[in-house]
């Protein structure tokens, strides 16, 4: 792992208490690996200047310092957006799922909403945060203000897994409820009937809105990688399956990646962007892809 | 299919192990929460019966190879149709591996020599013969062996301390003729010293038995027999802590005999002398050990005598027996008459028994039934009634007291007794058996009295019994007596009615004998068997005793003082002469050893500990070389070839050919040895 993925681990982000902290590590880790800034530029609010390199948009010269200094200088502008984000956290007991030597698919989900969260609010972006699992558990509305974050990451720091997953209840209401359309970030283990989630999803669709899918999965979840004789045991509905895990391992990584396979292609053919995490691999996949989409949005 | 020793198929039950197992064990489970149940459903029916599948086909395995073990022990033998021209060779092997063929002359021992022989006869036979091996010694067949059988049987032979038993290997070799096939050739080959022990035995067997060859190896050794042996021991006498035994000393061979005899004792020094012995010459020699015996306690002492190296058989150079020398006592024998001096000769016989024994003194009264009295109880240890007068029926609470406290009463009949005191003393557990109905008949004694019953009483006295013919002792009638629950009859009459009657009441004891004294006694007394039938009847000798058996014989340990310190057990610990543990079992007042398993000692291993030694059978170390034109005869005489008389029943049977086909069952055993773990591993993925 290069230096500045560290920050990104999910076992290391585990083991800082605070969440703020979290974020920030994350974050600033993050981008100390990216070259240049994707800040700067895509505003109109004047920042500062900088001199000119060859590449640069001459619409952004400032012909008027040329005119008096005879020297060539690029503007800055401090971006505003004003985009509102909704980031929908599945919080239901099936995302308490940890395989070995990972962390749970809610503090993944955590760790990434509250870096998305800090990444967006310095965009000065609003930001909304819906935890959820059979229905809304908390709703946080969207707000712009740096110290908004505060409330996010508390939220996030006592969040507790709850209840079974019903998404497609919780995305037509969050449809339903939203008055403005933005992008809507939705962080799931998708654990819930295919073809109502898909409902969902086109609801928001329907209402304008962008959808940005993080579908987190354990790595013991996507490959079976269990030995000997065990009994598995549902944390949602507590049944109960005895079995050689070794023998069904094919089959089962088949119907998992067909499960995959599907969610992607449909969600694809909606225009929604989907992207698979494992809880396993740092966090930067899913910063990447949440800054291809936004730039998607400019 | 048939097999030699069937007797091992019963270890095909042990499939019942892994049956069990099967049943029984149930799979451990992990427990892991988990999110994606849907997704193992799929593959989970498949999963289940798989594993199902997996169990029951290793089950089959193991149980297989069970199965298989147990049939290849048991020796498989496949029956094959066979041409009609088509003829076998059976070989029926008679080996002599008696203690006799441990003699060596320096060029070899005898048994050496007769494998080597039995060796190169198998070998000398076609590849498909079939091969019978009897020991001779130890009687023990293996029958329808391969070639390559035969040759390791031969080969794993061991010389039994046992002596030729020459009718076995006759009667066995008659009964598996009868199972041959009319096409088979039969042979017999007996290799052996043919001692003089053995010859006799042949000369003894007055069948024949008819077989197409016969062929014998005599085993014996060019130059001239040397072997001294001691043949038997006992005790002469004791005084002054000396005990003297008389040691009978024989020269079996043809060189003058000049050997030491030593005697000693597990707590004394040795003592020993010089024999000489000219050719075929036997004397008996005393010596005397030192044993420190005082006479107030009872001591049993291991004494070993042996002849000093120099022989070719070591193994009759030693001689063991267990001397038991009891405490120095007087014993108050108390005559009960009804004074018609009907125990005139009983006493005359006991006074000649107290004479007889200097170790023992017997102080006689004599009193009449009517004046009987407690102070008289107290007095006796023995109490001997010469009938069941009217009066003893009043004494029976004392009687019963007397008995239960250690005395012994010893109970005659008259031809008409007091029913009402037989009733009383029968009703207090007194009377070994109860006088029903006479017979005014004339009968005679069994000529045993020393059976496994009888020996309770004493054996010493029963085995004395014995050397006298009592079987010709008339009696002039007897009772047809009903017996009690908790007596045994120690000796019957010839025609089936009990003699002899004992009764134990807690550590005293209680004789019932079916006749009259002057009926037994007076029969008795012309016999002059009188003083050893009275010894008989006074029960536990105080008498000085030997314990020394052959190696054939059944040993008996005494066992008089441990019922007492038994607290109730049967069975007591040994140790045999190869030096095992072994449970004997306690019959009365001997500790009865089953196999002792070689010669040397038996011994309790718990406290008191008593020896009995055990020697080579008499006889059997006599290594006089037979004639040989006298072996000839016997032999030709006994293996006739005329087979008709053997045949009839042979020929009802099929035509068949016989393989044995153990190497298949071994190869199929490793193979699914070889299998298992591959099937369990395989079905797992």
């Amino acid at each position: 792992m290069k230096q500045s993925r560290k920050y990104l681990d999910p076992v290391l982000l585990s083991k800082l208490a605070n969440m703020n902290l979290v974020a920030k590590c994350a974050v600033e880790g993050f981008f100390s690996g990216l070259h240049p800034s994707p800040f700067h530029g895509f505003s109109v609010e004047y920042s500062d200047h900088r001199e000119y390199h060859p590449g640069d948009e001459l619409k952004f010269l400032d012909w008027k310092i040329f005119g008096r200094s005879d020297k060539l200088y690029i503007k800055q502008f401090e971006q505003e957006t004003n985009a509102t984000v909704y980031i929908l956290l599945d919080n239901s007991r099936s995302m308490s799922f940890a395989g070995e030597g990972s962390v749970s698919k809610l503090d993944y989900g955590s760790f990434l909403a509250a870096a998305l969260s800090y990444l967006m609010l310095i965009q000065c972006d609003s930001v909304s945060l819906i935890l959820f699992a059979e229905r809304i558990n908390k709703h946080i509305p969207p707000r712009s203000k740096r110290t908004h974050l505060n409330v996010i990451l508390t939220s996030l720091q006592r969040n507790k897994p709850t209840g079974r997953t019903k998404l497609a209840d919780v995305l037509h209401t969050v449809a339903e409820t939203t008055k403005r359309r933005g992008l809507v970030i939705l962080i799931s283990d998708l654990l819930d009937d295919t073809g109502d989630i898909y409902q969902g999803l086109n609801h928001l669709k329907y209402l304008k809105h962008d959808v940005l899918i993080f579908h987190t999965m354990d790595h013991q979840e996507l490959y079976l990688n269990y030995e000997g004789l065990i009994q598995f045991e549902d944390l949602e509905s507590r049944a109960k399956i005895r079995t050689f895990p070794q023998s069904l391992r094919e089959a089962y990584r088949d119907s998992v990646s067909g499960f995959v396979d599907e969610i992607n292609r449909t969600a694809g053919a909606s225009g929604i962007d989907y992207c698979l995490l494992d809880t396993s691999e740092p966090l930067d996949r899913g910063l990447m892809a949440f800054l291809a989409k936004r730039k998607k949005m400019m | 299919m048939s097999f030699v020793n069937w007797i091992f198929l019963l270890g095909g039950f042990a499939v019942v192990g892994p049956v069990i197992a099967h049943m029984l064990a149930k799979p451990r489970y992990r427990r892991v929460l988990f999110t994606m149940l849907r997704f193992l459903h799929a593959g989970q029916t498949e999963s289940q019966s798989r594993r199902k599948l997996r169990d029951l086909l290793i089950l089959l395995l193991r149980c297989a190879i069970i199965v298989l073990i147990a049939m290849l022990f048991a020796r498989p033998i496949l029956h094959t149709r066979r041409g009609p021209e088509e003829g076998r060779s059976v070989y029926y092997l008679g080996l002599d591996n008696s203690m006799s063929m441990a003699y060596s002359d320096g060029s070899g021992s005898y048994f050496g020599k007769l494998v080597d022989s039995a060796v190169d006869y198998i070998r000398s036979a076609d590849d498909e013969s079939m091969f019978n091996i009897c020991t001779l010694g130890s009687g023990d067949w293996a029958s329808d062996l391969s070639k390559e059988q035969a040759l390791a049987e031969v080969k794993g032979l061991r010389i039994g301390a046992v002596s030729t038993n020459i009718s076995e290997f006759f009667s066995a070799l008659k009964a598996a003729r009868g199972r041959e096939h009319s096409g088979d050739i039969a042979s017999v080959f007996v290799v052996s010293d043919f001692t003089p022990n053995t010859l006799k035995q042949l000369i003894g067997v007055e069948e024949t038995a008819a077989v197409e060859n016969v062929d014998y190896k005599l085993i014996t050794s060019s130059k001239p027999i040397n072997n001294a042996a001691i043949v038997d021991a006992g005790v002469n006498s004791i005084a002054d802590g000396k005990l003297t035994m008389n040691v009978t000393v024989v020269n079996y061979g043809q060189i003058e005999q000049n050997r030491r005899l030593t005697a000693k004792t597990g707590t004394s020094k040795s003592t020993s002398i010089d024999t000489n012995l000219s050719a075929n010459q036997g004397r008996t020699y005393q010596i005397q050990i030192d044993t420190g015996f005082g006479g107030e306690e009872h001591l049993f002492l291991p004494v070993e005598l042996s002849l000093s190296a120099g022989d070719g058989l070591k193994e009759d150079d030693t001689f063991y027996v267990g001397v038991s020398l009891p405490a120095r006592k007087s014993t108050n024998v108390l005559l009960v008459d009804k004074g018609g001096g009907e125990v005139f000769l009983l006493r005359t016989a006991l006074n000649a028994l107290s004479r007889a024994n200097s170790y023992e003194t017997l102080n006689l009264k004599q009193v009449l039934t009517n004046d009987l009295t407690l102070s008289d109880l107290k007095w006796a240890d023995v109490i001997v009634c010469s009938a069941i007068a009217e009066y003893l029926g009043e004494t029976a609470g004392g009687l019963k007291d007397f008995v239960r406290e250690g005395g012994r009463v010893v109970f005659f009949v008259t031809e008409e007794p007091s029913s009402e005191a037989a009733k009383r003393l029968w009703d207090e557990g007194v009377l070994a058996a109860i006088p029903r109905r006479f017979f005014r008949e004339r009968a005679y004694l069994e000529p045993r009295p020393c059976n496994e019953q009888s020996l309770g009483i004493d054996n010493v006295a029963a085995k004395v019994l014995t050397n006298y013919r009592v079987d010709r002792i008339v009696l002039t009638g007897y009772f047809d007596c009903e017996q009690h629950p908790g007596s045994s009859c120690l000796w019957r009459l010839q025609n089936g009615f009990g003699f002899v009657y004992l009764k134990r009441l807690d550590s005293g004891s209680s004789v019932f004998v079916n006749t009259s004294v002057d009926d037994s006694l007076g029969a008795l007394t012309k016999s002059n068997a009188s003083v050893a039938f009275c010894r008989y009847l006074l029960g536990q000798t105080s008498q000085i005793g030997e314990y020394c058996f052959g190696c054939d014989e059944r040993v008996m340990l005494p066992a008089y003082d441990m019922k007492a310190a038994s607290d109730g057990r049967k069975q007591f610990w040994v140790e045999t002469c190869d030096g095992r543990k072994r449970r004997a079992a306690l019959a009365e007042s001997l500790l009865v050893v089953s196999d002792s398993d070689g010669i040397g000692w038996v011994k309790t291993l718990s406290k008191p500990i008593r020896y009995a030694g055990v020697n080579l059978p008499k006889g059997e170390t006599d290594m006089t070389k037979p004639v040989v034109d006298e072996v000839a005869k016997i032999m030709h005489r006994m293996f006739t070839p005329d087979r008709r008389q053997d045949t009839a029943a042979a020929e009802l049977l099929p035509e068949k050919k016989q393989r044995p086909v153990w190497k298949m069952f071994a190869w199929i055993i490793i193979l699914l040895l070889l299998i298992e773990p591959a099937v369990a591993n395989r079905l797992r993925r």
